[in-house]
């Protein structure tokens, strides 16, 4: 059985008012953009077949901003590129199926997918230091995605280019326009890469670790630009990041990875109140508040992630989990997503979305 | 900008005068006496003390190196005994020639390196880029003139697809009129198609052989820096833009490959002229190459010392060329940016 988020979107509980961004107008379109079913992707290295990605679903609502939580190696990344046919070699997606708009994109030619890249699909990237060309200026590259998929001049383009970076609060758009990558700083460049994504108004936009590469302060001004334009334009957001606290501020959904797997879907909300899944509640351990985190030792999860090239029979969060480290049936079978009371999805046998129950 | 250039200028006359240093003082330093190879084997020792004397020679070796700088700076490149000639001569005889060998094996290099790796690395197979590293290996590893006399004997013997070691032209064939020296190009200046075709056919296969080394270095470079820049970030962003295989490649990882390409080809272009040196002998050029190899064995140091300078000379105007060409090509280092 696959993986599906069956949480009803948007979440049932009433929104705070806190979070920037996070409206309730945008609840209300319901259709669904981007449908993820049983996705595979694997990587044959010289050591054996790693297995990033694995059977991930889920399903993306207009104006939803979905967010991919989990540590270094669990397959963000991964499944990010597969959603728009870009792992990396020797990665390859092996299974399952990625419909954007009710189009097919798993096994398109590189015709086929490329006049959907940019223009229904939007990818925002972890390093904005190095995924500009430091050949050409920011207004040719510009220029180029937009002519990729509009027919107009490259006047017009580039005006069409001065505009958006106006609006993505590059200062000055009309003589920045003709300068080179090396003469913007990191949050410069990561706004000129949100605006080349959003260009040609794609309906979902992919936002893989956007502020990982840049200091704190610019940190928040890039994830609310990020938020501002979605909410804007309408489009969907993937949000994938390791840091819990961008999926509080700026999330409405949120399904924690590991090992490959979505190990828990549920609104942001619900996550934050009551974790179901142990690995999802040793994450949120893993938080440092300020305030009451003593001097010494940071909270860490004990043990390090499974080998993602062995196919282990059982639970793979089994060897790190307080539950299942003394449970039999957690080493030796693997547990199917289950919908909880609460609308949550989990991979556990055990996990209980009343507090104190599990075990 | 203009200190820039100053600076590296200094670099370049520093450069020159250290070769110049360096060939004086090998030169003397090896053994053998260039007297007693002038005077012959049946010369008396006074005979062979007076010549050195009058070469020279017995003086204080930073007195000869005075000497021959103060000549260099008349345009007296020194008298080269075994031949009879000014070196000043010699060099004007053979430049052309190894000119004319040198720079077509340089368009041979580089255009066959970038076609041939470009191949290699957009091709969706693995076998053109297997092959390209196999031959290249092969082509690094093989000395020229084995591969030169090993091209004579099946190409032009065996197979007569090419001439034998005859030169420039066959005999018979007039030179055309002198204009660069270089015998395709004066043909064609003069309409001489005939002369054209016959210098044409004489000249490539020398030129694939002399290119077959560099091609191979400068495909290795060339097909590295390609993949290199296919994994770059940046490559990936053009293609979630919406771009295509061949434009990414075209527009984005290219114009990386070249500009790395640049320094190391010019810097070969400066080696061919000594490069070539056993190639232009089994060949039958009369090109500096040959001469040189002629001087050397004939101890005829005022040639030697003229070539060494001369490869000095070309290879720090070429590589200064390939530095500022690179500084205006590269944005990042284009001086004058914010």
């Amino acid at each position: 059985m696959s993986h599906t988020n069956a949480l009803s979107f948007p979440p049932p509980s009433p929104s705070t008012g806190t979070a920037p961004g996070v409206s309730q107008d945008r609840s209300q379109d319901r259709g669904v953009v981007l449908q993820v079913k049983g996705l595979v992707t694997d990587f044959n290295t010289a050591s054996g077949t790693v297995h990033a990605v694995r059977d991930v679903s889920f399903d993306l609502h207009k104006r939803q901003r979905m967010a991919i939580v989990g540590e270094s190696g669990s397959g963000k990344s991964a499944l990010a590129m597969s959603l728009v046919g870009l792992v990396p070699q020797p990665g390859r997606v092996t299974g399952g199926s990625v419909k954007l708009n009710g189009t097919e994109m798993v096994g398109l030619d590189d015709a086929g997918i490329s006049r959907i890249r940019g223009k229904d699909i939007g990818l925002v990237f972890q390093d904005p230091m190095a995924a500009l060309d430091p050949l050409k200026t920011i207004g040719s590259q510009f220029v180029e995605t937009i002519r990729v998929h509009q027919d107009v001049s490259v006047k017009a383009a580039r005006k069409m280019a001065c505009d958006l970076l106006g609006e993505v609060g590059v200062t000055d758009a009309k003589r920045r326009i003709a300068d080179y990558p090396h003469q913007y700083s990191g949050g410069m460049r990561q706004r000129v890469l949100i605006a080349m994504a959003i260009a040609n108004d794609p309906s979902v936009v992919i936002a893989d670790e956007p502020t990982t590469a840049l200091d704190v302060t610019t940190q928040a001004q890039v994830l609310d630009l990020l938020a501002k334009i979605c909410d804007e334009r309408g489009n969907a957001l993937v949000m994938i990041t390791h840091n819990l606290g961008i999926v509080e501020e700026l999330c409405d959904s949120v399904n924690v990875m590991y090992a490959g797997r979505f190990v828990e879907s549920t609104s942001a909300r619900a996550l934050f109140e009551s974790p179901a899944h142990p690995y999802s509640k040793a994450l949120l351990n893993c938080v440092i508040d300020p305030a009451t985190t003593k001097r010494g030792a940071l909270p860490a999860i004990p043990g390090s992630p499974p080998d993602l090239s062995i196919d282990e029979p059982g639970c793979p969060f089994a060897a790190r989990c307080p539950i299942g480290r003394d449970e039999p049936r957690c080493a030796t079978e693997r547990p199917e997503s289950r919908a909880l009371a609460s609308g949550a999805v989990v991979r556990c046998h055990f996990a209980s979305d009343i507090p104190g129950d599990e075990a | 900008m203009i200190r820039n250039i100053l600076k590296r200028l200094g670099v370049a006359l520093a450069t020159v005068f250290g070769a110049s240093v360096f060939a004086f003082v090998l030169l003397r330093k090896v053994p053998g006496d260039p007297a007693r190879a002038i005077a012959g084997d049946g010369a008396t020792d006074e005979a062979i003390a007076a010549l050195r004397k009058s070469m020279g020679l017995d003086d204080n070796i930073f007195v000869q190196y005075g000497n021959y700088v103060g000549s260099l700076f008349r345009g007296d490149f020194g008298f080269s005994y075994s031949t009879g000639n000014s070196v000043g001569t010699l060099l004007a005889q053979r430049l052309p020639a190894t000119l004319e060998l040198g720079l077509l094996s340089v368009v041979f290099a580089i255009a066959g390196a970038v076609i041939a790796s470009s191949i290699a690395v957009y091709s969706r197979r693995r076998w053109p880029d297997r092959f390209l590293r196999i031959s290249s290996s092969l082509a690094m590893g093989s000395p020229p003139f084995w591969i030169a006399l090993l091209a004579l004997l099946v190409l032009s013997i065996q197979l007569g697809i090419f001439p034998g070691p005859e030169g420039r032209l066959s005999p018979g064939v007039l030179r055309p009129p002198n204009v660069t020296g270089m015998f395709t190009v004066d043909a064609v200046i003069a309409g001489q198609w005939g002369t054209f075709v016959n210098a044409a056919w004489h000249l490539i296969l020398p030129a694939i052989v002399v290119a077959l080394g560099p091609f191979a270095f400068l495909s290795r470079l060339y097909r590295n820096q390609l993949r290199g820049t296919l994994r770059e970030t940046f490559v990936t962003v053009a293609q979630s833009h919406g771009l295509r295989r061949f434009p990414v490649y075209a527009r984005h990882v290219a114009p990386h490959g070249l500009l790395s390409l640049l320094p190391a080809a010019s810097l070969l272009f400066a080696d061919l002229l000594a490069g070539s040196l056993l190639v232009e002998k089994v060949f039958g050029w009369p090109g500096i190459g040959s001469m040189t190899a002629d001087a050397i064995i004939q101890k005829d140091f005022a040639v030697v010392q003229a070539v060494l300078l001369l490869a000095a000379i070309l290879y720090v105007v070429v590589s200064l060329a390939a530095d500022l060409i690179m500084t205006a090509a590269d944005p990042r280092t284009r001086v004058g940016a914010r």
